[in-house]
Formats: structure tokens, C-alpha cells, sequence
């Protein structure tokens, strides 16, 4: 890896992981091109989660609130307003960026344990209701939903036809990934990474920490409301268990394992662990045993996950 | 005595009860983080491996009590490696011992559920007796488990604020460079605390056992209510924790005769939060949390 910097590193890498998913949309079977369109879906998930961690070392414990407001967005808007599909995966993205206002102003100015056991309580007491409301979430059976098509102002399309699912979670992972990139790569990114190396520094130089802090998290529980709203749309279904306290463990476990702060290192960690849950959850039924070893193994292994180890080692 | 007045009343007790055991569990996460600011996410799941040790150890042994006695060393077997050998690394990373503690929870969880099954199980209170409060008839253990929690209190008051060891396990509380410094092997005392914070957890799942039922997600709630207590009464601040559980946990019982259970978490949630906007580090907290 000599000839390559550690960012030149990481654009080939995500330029030609997104060349490669493009490409598999074309050729793959239907089994597996659905578990790509639902890692590929996670990836952004994994990408709003980084933004936190990785980028503002805010360790949220507390994602799955975005990621299930963002499921009941589509849902509902889709079920109540009638909304059309593009319409609906905004308003899921927004449910994510209306959660997080509240939820970003109490937990951001709070130290480093407090903030996490306060996202954990948040996540905990949302799962709590959402069980509970089931005039509103259907609760633990949840709520199924048929997809109105897809309207791109000449053509209609069906998202029932299984290229356009693939394409549309495509084109939005793009989307996300080059929106994150140009924002991390603008004055604000680099202050992001600034108050991750020395959060004093920054505050002595004159920035208002907290503020960037809540940014931060907003931009993470906006795409952390669309990844939820696409999970939903994909599998056309929602429930409360999408509050759960596994999907907020899941997004640190891909993070760590592809490496925090690098963007798109968590597609890794995405892929390896939706294969590995794919085929150990069939005949294991203690998955979450082999699950909880993996996550003290990958911490101590590398916090700088596989993408970090591969741009240090020259 | 008016109905209402009376209903209100004994959810007030049971909840003050509910709140000692709580208090022995937010206790605990309290002395762990304070010591060695490890956030401890299979808190909850320590209390549901001691009533799940005393579902077995109980029947084993004959007789309740012997496994109440018995659990602390099973406990310790467990805790005192898991410090040494998984956690020591993170230390004072708030961040990432949260992390670890939480795949620890899951392993926890899972092997509870397959040696002890999905199914949550009643287990018979070894004392049957009845006192008859005002009129109505209270189970005699709920008062028993009262007793045994303020003596257990009291016990580690005078462990922490009258004994050599205690007063170590506080010197490193308040500074933990400057104890090293001054000579104190806080390894030994990191270890000690640890489990000693384990152990409490795991007590109170005992105690509770005979009361709730006893199953492998039976911590998720009891981990939620301490943690909501030991973030408003401060974090690392044993007093508060304590003083917190009892407030909280009374409360909740209080609401508990308007709102249904949810709800009345809701609420509490609400009350943290703004307690939260006003006092970022907790009523008792000081210092760097």
C-alpha cells in the first residue's frame, strides 16, 4: 500500500465498492441481490452512525430512535397521507431530523457517560412506547405496508419489480455517501475531526462546540431516519422492534469493525456481518452469543477497524 | 381511611420496597463507574444471572437463604475475571467499556437463555407469612426483602465509611492517580470494587426473585430504572444513587395508581430530562462524570 495515502485509499476503495454494487444489481440471483439491497440499505444506516462516532467521538447508544422514527415515517406517511414514494422516504429522513432535535439539544451538551447512558435510557423508554402505542406502531407485530410506484415525472415505476428496489437504495447510498463526503471534506467536516482529536482545543479557538456537536448528531439521525425509511420500504414493513436496543448496538459493531471515522470503512463490517448473521442465525439459535464474543474480540483486536489497519500498514 | 388514600399507600410501599432493591443495583453502577469509570451495561444482566442462581442454587442447597449466601462467590467467579481480563484495557473510557460491557450483556443474556430457557418462571418466597397492614393483608417477605436491603446498605456504609478497604475503594474515587501515587495497589482495589458492584446487582436479583418473575430479560428493566437513577442522582455519587432510588422508585409507584406502567416510565423519563436541563451532572454530582 505504499503508493497510496490513506485517503486516496479509501476513495478507490468506496469508488470501487460502489462500482462492484452496481454492477452485482445487474447479475446477482434474487436470493442474494435482496441481502445486497438490505446491506447496501444499513451501509447509510452505518454511514449516520460514523458521522457520530467516528467523526464527533459522540458514542450514541441511542440510533435505533432514528432509525425506527424513520421507518414509521414511510410507513405512516405512506398508510395515512397517501404520499407518493419519494415524497414518503423524505418524510422518513425528516421524522429522523424531527426526533433528533429534542432528543440532540438534551443529550449533546452532557459529558462523555452521561451521554451514553442517556441516549441508552432514550432508546430504551422510545422502544417502551412504541411497544406500548399500538394504535400508532401495531407494536410487536408491527405494521405492513404496499408501496405506491415509484413516479420519476415521465415514467411510472414499480418498486415491486426487483431492479428498481436495487437501483433506488443504489442511487440513494451514492447519494448519501458523496452528500457525507462533500460535508466532511467543507470547513465543517474539518472542524468535526477537530473536536474529535481535542475537543478543549477546539473550544479555546473559539468555536461553539455543543453547536457543532448538535449538527453533527442531526445529520446523523437524518440519514440514520432514511436508512430506517429504506429498511421499512424494502422489506415493506415496520414495527416497534426496530426501537430495539440491537439496532443501536449493530451500527457500532460495523463501525468498529470496518473502522471508525472513515465514511464508508463500516460497508465492511456492514457486509461481513449480514453474511455472517445470514448463515450463523440458521443453525445457531444463541447467534447473539457468538455476536456479544465478536464484539469484545473486535475491540480488542483494532479499534481502527479492517479499513484503518489496511491505510497504517505500509 | 378512605379507599383511594389507602390504595395510594400501599403502591407508595410497594414502591419504596421496589426502590431498596433498586438502590442495592444503582448502588453498585454507581461504585463501579465511580471508581474506575466503566459504564456498565450487563448491570442489569447481573441481576438477572443472581435470581437465575438462585432459581438453581436454591433447590441445590435446600433452602433460599444458603443461596442468598451462595451467590456473591458464584458472582465473584465471574466478575472478578471479566474486570481483570476484558475490561482493565478500557478503563476511564467511558465509551468503550460501554461497548464492551454490552457485548458481555449479550453473552450473559444468551446463556441464560439456554440453560435456563425463554420462559419466564415463578418462584415460591421462602417466607409465607402475612401481616395484616391497616387492615390488609401484605406479604410478609416484601417486608423481609426491606430489611435485608437496609441491612445490606447500612453494612456497606460501614465497609466503605469505617473500614481500611473502604476507605482505599473511596480515595479512589476521588483520585485515582494520586491513590496509585500514595502507594495503594489499585489493581487489587479495581478488582475488588468490580465485583463488590457485581455482587450487588446480583443480591438484589435474588431478593427480587420470590417477588417478579424470573426470567433471562428480566435486567432490561431493572437496568433501565437504575440507570435512569444513578444519571439523576449523579453519576459515581453513592449517596445519590441510593437517595435517588427511593425518590424514584416511590414515585413510580405513586403514579402507578393513575398511569399504566409505560406511562408512568414515561414520566420519570420526562422528570430526568428536565433534571437533566438543569443540572447537566446529576442532583449529587460533582466533579468529572
Amino acid at each position: 500500500m505504499s503508493w497510496m495515502n490513506s485517503t486516496q485509499l479509501e476513495r478507490v476503495y468506496s469508488l470501487g465498492s460502489l462500482a462492484v454494487l452496481f454492477l452485482l444489481g445487474l447479475v446477482l440471483p434474487s436470493g442474494a441481490r435482496s441481502l445486497v439491497v438490505q446491506i447496501m440499505v444499513l451501509c447509510i444506516f452505518a454511514m449516520a452512525y460514523d458521522m457520530c462516532l467516528g467523526f464527533t467521538d459522540q458514542c450514541s447508544l441511542g440510533h435505533s430512535v432514528f432509525f425506527g422514527a424513520g421507518a414509521y415515517g414511510v410507513v405512516l406517511s405512506i398508510v395515512w397521507l397517501k404520499l407518493g414514494l419519494i415524497p414518503a422516504i423524505l418524510a422518513g429522513a425528516l421524522a429522523g431530523l424531527v426526533v433528533g432535535i429534542p432528543l440532540g439539544v438534551v443529550s449533546v451538551r452532557l459529558s462523555e457517560a452521561y451521554f451514553v447512558i442517556v441516549t441508552a435510557i432514550i432508546s430504551a423508554v422510545f422502544h417502551l412506547l412504541a411497544m406500548d402505542m399500538t394504535w400508532l406502531t401495531g407494536g410487536d407485530d408491527g405494521m405492513s405496508v404496499s408501496l405506491p410506484k415509484l413516479s420519476l415525472g415521465l415514467a411510472e415505476l414499480s418498486v415491486y419489480n426487483p431492479y428498481t428496489n436495487y437501483y433506488l437504495v443504489f442511487i440513494l447510498l451514492l447519494g448519501s455517501y458523496w452528500l457525507l463526503r462533500r460535508v466532511l471534506e467543507a470547513p465543517l467536516g474539518r472542524i468535526f475531526v477537530a473536536i474529535r482529536e481535542n475537543q478543549k482545543r477546539v473550544l479555546f479557538l473559539g468555536y461553539h462546540v455543543e453547536r457543532y456537536k448538535l449538527v453533527a448528531y442531526l445529520i446523523s439521525a437524518v440519514f440514520s431516519g432514511l436508512a430506517g425509511g429504506l429498511y421499512a420500504v424494502t422489506l415493506r414493513y415496520a414495527s416497534a422492534d426496530y426501537f430495539g436496543f440491537y439496532w443501536s448496538v449493530l451500527p457500532i459493531v460495523w463501525c468498529l469493525i470496518g473502522g471508525l471515522g472513515t465514511l464508508s470503512g463500516c460497508w465492511i463490517g456492514v457486509a461481513l456481518m449480514c453474511v455472517f448473521q445470514y448463515y450463523v442465525s440458521a443453525w445457531f439459535t444463541y447467534y447473539l452469543l457468538i455476536f456479544g464474543v465478536l464484539i469484545l474480540v473486535v475491540l480488542r483486536v483494532s479499534r481502527r477497524g479492517v479499513l484503518g489497519y489496511l491505510a497504517t500498514r505500509r | 381511611m378512605p379507599e383511594a388514600f389507602l390504595t395510594v399507600l400501599f403502591l407508595f410501599i410497594n414502591g419504596l420496597i421496589w426502590g431498596l432493591v433498586v438502590a442495592l443495583i444503582a448502588l453498585g453502577l454507581a461504585l463501579i463507574f465511580g471508581v474506575m469509570g466503566i459504564v456498565n451495561m450487563a448491570h442489569g444482566d447481573l441481576y438477572m444471572a443472581g435470581a437465575v442462581l438462585a432459581f438453581f442454587l436454591g433447590p441445590m442447597l435446600g433452602d433460599f437463604w444458603l443461596g442468598l449466601l451462595a451467590v456473591p462467590f458464584a458472582i465473584a467467579l465471574i466478575a472478578g475475571p471479566i474486570e481483570r481480563y476484558v475490561l482493565r484495557p478500557y478503563e476511564g473510557h467511558p465509551a468503550a467499556t460501554m461497548i464492551a460491557t454490552v457485548g458481555i450483556s449479550f453473552i450473559l443474556q444468551q446463556l441464560a437463555l439456554a440453560f435456563y430457557g425463554g420462559i419466564p418462571k415463578k418462584m415460591d418466597p421462602p417466607w409465607t407469612a402475612s401481616f395484616s397492614l391497616l387492615g390488609v393483608d401484605y406479604p410478609g417477605y416484601r417486608l423481609l426483602v426491606a430489611a435485608v436491603s437496609v441491612a445490606i446498605l447500612v453494612g456497606i456504609w460501614f465497609f466503605l465509611y469505617r473500614s481500611s478497604l473502604g476507605i482505599l475503594i473511596r480515595a479512589s474515587i476521588e483520585d485515582r492517580q494520586m491513590a496509585q501515587a500514595m502507594g495503594i495497589n489499585t489493581s487489587r482495589v479495581l478488582v475488588f470494587t468490580f465485583v463488590l458492584g457485581c455482587v450487588l446487582a446480583a443480591v438484589a436479583g435474588v431478593l427480587a426473585a420470590p417477588v417478579t418473575q424470573v426470567s433471562y430479560l428480566m435486567g432490561t428493566d431493572a437496568a433501565l430504572l437504575s440507570f435512569i437513577v444513578v444519571i439523576i442522582g449523579g453519576l459515581g455519587s453513592l449517596a445519590g444513587a441510593v437517595v435517588a432510588a427511593l425518590a424514584i422508585c416511590s414515585l413510580e409507584g405513586v403514579l402507578s395508581a393513575i398511569l399504566t406502567p409505560v406511562q408512568s416510565k414515561a414520566a420519570i423519563f420526562f422528570l430526568m430530562v428536565i433534571i437533566l436541563m438543569l443540572r447537566p451532572r446529576g442532583i449529587f454530582g460533582h466533579g468529572n462524570g
